[in-house]
């Protein structure tokens, strides 16, 4: 890759900007995994070093054949981090922090992006000297900038006091820049705006590319070749959709790659900034008394579940273009499959998870035609409401077939999960906004109570549900006894429920993710390999939908959806947790 | 299935009550061999005839020790019993009922009289007759019966009424009709009035059963609540005068069973003498807690549990149980005891035998008691060195004073009766080798309390560890099942404080019966009385376990006595003495009572 990487037309600067991976020539990646030399990364501040477990995943690389070379430069490595480290905490201190929002007066612009950005001020979580650019087509002053920002900022429940004060503060540091997108000149202007108020300041600049894909390249290539930070680093935070297939995904990689180096590069999925999923890897490695059962030995099936209660509500245009397994299934769900299903990782650095990951998605299966059932909402009148069908809104054509619901079926071919059907389910316009995982146990082998359930063995069963929506909460079915005379088998919960334990407000999972990408944790952001492989799977079975013309099931606006899916999900011989259950 | 029919409660009878209690008339002990001769087949269903040739295997443990051909028997026609009452529990199938239909006509015929010797006692006013009351209020009690006290002091039926009536109370959930019920209660209760060594006026409560049982079958069913050494006397008199000639006889003999291995084993053979094994059922109200009957239930009917349940994954077990207050002027009986006596030999022992046994072959009595008899034999005799006691002293309170044990005047002056008590188990079995088994119990404590507490090992490689600071035991799960103050099950889990950054806390995954189940919890004893009249022996104790139970303790006990060890003193309403810590620690325990998170 390095061979190819081209410098940028006007290289005046020793444009390597970010210090902390000009040293190693890029080749170095390229030969092998491209993960290899992603343990450079910074460490988080929650996770701090232990030297010895720097670079585990070296390990696998090394197996694949690297020589010697590699071991040394792992060393180089190593010292260079601890540097690179105390650099950290200095930067704190002295550093400025540039924060480009690029399609600053895009909708998650506003509604995400500052608003998250704004908080973590409140938090005092973002460095002394804070910059914020707004980066767009439109002409807009600064003024016009702040005023568009402050319509959408808030003030946590928590944290009312002088939140006016701090919020005049925020603004302050807001400022626009008027520009086109694949112009570098305009990339130069702003250059020269950020090194003004960085005023000689050591500076690390975080690119937040809110904008359509098609012009993430040449953003990225403007950024990097007129904007990149002479002295700190350069961090693009690029948003999904990552490509349509295995193909576009690997050209916007190579694109973005002749640009930036892969630890540059932020894929975001604010899905995996919920707390619950943050939670799972907690639940998971630190309590004793789930990790004996995550596994086929007891795991009779796992169903990840996401459903809005809307439609596509007239902004279809782009979700027409992606459809829903694109939209969520591809990087959502696979993600969050991937987290429960990884194995231990060697440490919770973001390599060694990203790793653990990688290992379980290629385990699988790509996804077959059989494998899954699709639908699309329709109309639906109730009393005297009536709620539009997808192809009624007017950004979608008439006969579009892109798939609003959408369920398939997973096997992951290793040892720890054969057999075991991973069911995931995806739609719009369902009865209700849910987002959750649901692990249904298998049922008690040679079980002495049998007889008090009658015939229905799925009664039988424990359940252990992570539920995002509607309220954050776990819990685990469990049977026990009907307090009172006699005998009866019940099923109730153990349950925990964030709202009533937490009384905090539950910070966005763009304030996390934004945090982490400021302070170079990559655990949440999907590597290049990841992308690849979750494409792998997904994109064979694209392909043929489209070329086949499957036309999706219809299902009524507000319904539990197509019931296609239980007969999938039966012939896995699964009970699909609909909302009924 | 979370919705509570009241057919819940008491399904046997509410939903089938004529089979049951003709069925069990059949097999009444007493005249066993006439009545099994005349008891026709096919009035058990198919399956569970098929099946009664498994369930002696059960058997098989007490064939050993060389009993009589006549004693099998009597088992053997007691399994197939308990296996259509398990078939009833269930959903029943209305075929399955058919085939006993046949019986209907003599449901009239059959009754059960229940007599409280020792009637005017505390036990029987505040526990008996209420539980008794409560059983009929809930249609629990078969169509015919009728309740006899019995005692030394005259009284007429009248004035036994009004006894009883001043302790009867209607749930707060089943006000309706309460009075009509309780007058219809009790106007089938009656009083004899006579000593407990008498025959001859044993045979004259007889005949007054007689007249109330009519022509009908009867069954009799005898409460001894009365002190430990007239026991025997009330079963001679009780077996020898005044028996069922039709039906069942049993006789529920309550705590203390002995004092030690021979005392107990004295009073076995005593009561073997006039009564045979299955004829005796000695209560454990503990037994009949709610939780405790749910230990069971979570354990082998969920699979998340088993695979944890042993040596792998659990670093100790708790056994804990708290009173607030002392003897209260009643110390007189309790100083004979001790708290070892009174609550860890029969109560804590009892939970741990059902907490740690092995799956039993079927939830037969018989098969569940075997596995506990295997735990309890199993164990190591108890060390001194394994124990701490402890005696509560006076204790002034912002003005209050609370007396010491023995300031109580039932009580010795130099009394050295323990009234805490710590002490450490192991089970050598496969499962169980080197997890220590804690059990702590004490009077006049800081709290009422009685919970399990199981502590899981810690992570092996925790990722988090560092998250978790020095204090790893923090970072262990733990299973609380407690059976008072407020029923409750919970977890306590790790998961992660919301917010940025990586905070990790413990919490609680939880199931509070009050919060889930609105309903009142009926009492241990309900539970037992229903229990005895059916013949469900799962939660009575049988001599072999009671013979291992103080196997285990009698050493300890005989050494505590014989060297006067001196118990240490802990203020009254305190937690009890430092040296429970000492012990704890030795096994590198923390109680899990300690901690500030006491929440729910």
């Amino acid at each position: 890759m390095a061979i190819r990487l081209r410098p940028c037309s006007i290289s005046s600067r020793a444009s390597e900007s970010s210090f902390n991976h000009n040293i190693f020539p890029a080749r170095t990646y390229h030969s092998t995994w491209v993960s290899q030399s992603h343990s450079r990364s910074h460490q988080s501040k929650h996770f701090e070093i232990k030297s010895s477990n720097l670079n585990p995943l070296n390990a696998i690389s090394l197996q694949a054949g690297l020589t010697e070379n590699l071991l040394a430069k792992e060393n180089v490595d190593t010292q260079f981090r601890e540097e690179d480290f105390h650099f950290t905490e200095l930067e704190k201190a002295e550093c400025n922090l540039s924060i480009i929002v690029v399609g600053a007066s895009g909708h998650l612009a506003k509604k995400k992006i500052f608003p998250a950005l704004f908080a973590l001020f409140c938090e005092d979580r973002l460095p002394e000297n804070l910059t914020i650019f707004g980066y767009g087509r439109s002409a807009m002053n600064d003024e016009e900038l702040r005023n568009m920002i402050i319509r959408n900022l808030t003030c946590r429940i928590d944290k009312r006091k002088n939140c006016n004060e701090k919020m005049n503060q925020f603004l302050q540091r807001c400022f626009y820049h008027s520009g086109q997108y694949s112009s570098e000149e305009h990339f130069s202007e702003l250059d020269k705006n950020l090194k003004e108020k960085e005023a000689g300041r050591l500076s690390n600049r975080l690119f937040y590319l809110s904008v359509p894909p098609n012009v993430f390249v040449d953003v990225v290539r403007c950024a990097k070749c007129r904007a990149s930070s002479d002295r700190g680093w350069t961090r693009v935070i690029v948003e999904k959709p990552f490509g349509r297939d295995s193909e576009s995904s690997g050209q916007l990689t190579s694109g973005l790659k002749h640009y930036l180096t892969e630890d540059q590069i932020f894929r975001i999925n604010h899905h995996l900034g919920e707390e619950l999923i943050e939670n799972l890897l907690v639940l998971r490695f630190s309590n004793l008394v789930f990790e004996p059962l995550w596994s086929r030995n007891y795991i009779h099936n796992v169903q990840l579940i996401f459903s809005e209660d809307f439609g596509t509500e007239g902004r279809g245009r782009y979700f027409d273009n992606y459809g829903i397994i694109r939209d969520i299934m591809q990087n959502h769900l696979l993600q969050i499959l991937a987290l429960f299903a990884m194995e231990t990782p060697v440490s919770l650095d973001a390599e060694d998870i990203r790793n653990e990951k990688v290992k379980v998605l290629r385990s699988m299966r790509p996804l077959r035609l059989e494998d899954i059932v699709i639908g699309q909402y329709k109309g639906y009148s109730e009393g005297n409401k009536s709620y539009p069908g997808y192809t009624d809104d007017p950004a979608v054509p008439n006969n579009s077939l892109t798939p609003t619901f959408a369920a398939s079926t997973f096997f992951i071919n290793n040892a720890r999960w054969d057999g075991v059907p991973f069911l995931m389910v995806a739609g719009k316009a369902l009865q209700s906004k849910r987002a959750e995982i649901r692990v249904q146990f298998r049922n008690v082998p040679g079980n002495l109570y049998n007889q008090k359930f009658g015939t229905d063995l799925d009664k039988a069963t424990n359940e252990l549900v992570l539920r995002v929506h509607p309220d954050e909460a776990i819990y685990l079915k469990i049977h026990n006894k009907v307090p009172g005379l006699g005998m009866r088998l019940d099923r109730s919960d153990l349950n925990l429920l964030y709202g009533a334990r937490y009384p905090r407000e539950i910070p966005d999972a763009y304030q996390r993710l934004l945090l982490d990408a400021i302070e170079g944790e990559r655990r949440l952001f999907i590597r290049s390999d990841e992308l690849d492989a979750a494409w792998a799977l997904f994109t064979p079975l694209l392909k043929e939908l489209e070329e086949k013309k499957v036309v999706p099931e219809l299902y009524p606006y507000g319904s539990e959806g197509p019931v296609g899916v239980h007969y999938l999900a039966a012939r896995h011989k699964v009970h699909y947790a609909d909302t009924s259950s | 299935m979370p919705t509570l029919s009241s057919s819940a409660h008491c399904p046997s009878y509410c939903s089938s009550s004529s089979k049951l209690s003709t069925s069990s008339s059949i097999y009444g002990n007493h005249q066993r061999i006439a009545i099994s001769s005349i008891r026709p087949k096919r009035f058990v269903p198919e399956k569970v005839s098929l099946r009664s040739n498994r369930n002696s295997y059960s058997n098989a443990v007490r064939m050993q020790d060389g009993a009589v051909a006549a004693t099998v028997t009597s088992i053997g026609n007691e399994t197939p019993f308990k296996k259509l009452r398990d078939g009833l529990l269930s959903v029943t199938s209305p075929e399955e009922l058919g085939d006993t239909a046949g019986f209907d006509i003599s449901k009239d015929k059959s009754t059960v009289s229940i007599t409280v010797v020792g009637a005017s006692g505390d036990l029987a006013k505040k526990k008996i007759f209420p539980a008794l009351f409560a059983l009929y209020y809930e249609d629990c009690l078969p169509e015919h019966f009728t309740i006899f006290g019995y005692a030394r002091s005259k009284m007429t039926d009248a004035e036994l009424r009004d006894m009883v009536s001043r302790t009867l109370t209607c749930r707060i959930d089943k006000r309706e009709n309460c009075d009509e019920k309780m007058d219809q209660f009790l106007k089938r209760c009656f009083y004899h009035s006579g000593q407990y060594d008498s025959q001859e006026n044993f045979a004259e409560l007889d005949r007054k059963l007689r007249e109330h049982e009519g022509r009908r079958v009867s069954n009799r069913l005898f409460y001894l609540s009365i002190p430990p050494n007239i026991f025997i006397n009330a079963v001679r008199c009780a077996s020898l005068s005044s028996s069922s000639a039709s039906g069942w006889t049993r006789v529920i003999v309550e705590k203390p069973f002995g004092r030690d291995s021979e005392s107990s084993a004295a009073l076995t053979k005593a009561l073997k003498q006039y009564l045979e094994e299955d004829q005796i059922f000695r209560i454990d109200h503990y037994l009949g807690k709610e939780l405790v009957e749910n230990l069971s239930v979570l354990r082998f009917s969920n699979l998340i549990f088993e695979p944890l349940w042993s040596r792998q994954y659990i670093r100790n077990v708790q056994l804990l149980f708290s009173e607030d207050f002392g003897t209260e002027g009643r110390g007189g009986y309790f100083d004979s005891y001790g708290i070892i006596r009174d609550i860890m030999q029969n109560h804590l022992l009892q939970i741990l035998a059902l907490f740690a046994m092995e799956t039993p072959v079927s939830l037969d009595a018989e098969d569940i008691r075997n596995e506990k008899v295997k735990v309890l034999r199993s164990m190591r005799p108890l060390q001194l060195e394994d124990m701490v006691i402890g005696q509560y002293k006076s204790h002034t309170k912002g003005g209050v004073t609370f007396p010491a044990y023995t300031d109580d005047k039932t009580v010795p002056k130099d009394s050295l009766t323990p009234t805490f008590a710590a002490a450490a188990l192991f089970i050598d079995n496969a499962r169980w080798d080197g997890v220590p088994f804690l059990m702590k119990a004490g009077k006049a404590l800081h709290n009422k309390r009685a919970e399990i507490r199981v502590q899981f090992r810690h992570v092996p490689g925790n990722l988090y560890n560092r998250n978790f600071g020095t204090d790893l035991d923090r970072a262990t799960n733990e299973l609380v099942i407690r059976v008072q103050p407020d029923e409750a099950i919970y977890l306590k889990i790790n998961n992660k404080v919301p917010g940025l950054g990586m905070r990790l806390d413990r919490s609680n995954l939880n199931l509070h019966y009050a919060a889930r189940y609105s309903k009142e919890i009926p009492d241990a004893y309900e539970r037992l009385l229903l229990d005895a009249i059916e013949g469900e022996r799962r939660l009575f104790i049988r001599s072999d376990e009671l013979d291992a139970a103080w196997a285990l303790f009698t050493p300890v006990l005989k050494e505590l006595e014989e060297k006067k060890i001196v118990p240490e003193y802990y203020p009254y309403g305190s937690r009890g003495p430092v040296g429970s810590h000492y012990l704890a620690a030795k096994y590198n325990v923390r109680w899990g009572d300690l901690g500030v998170e006491q929440q729910l």
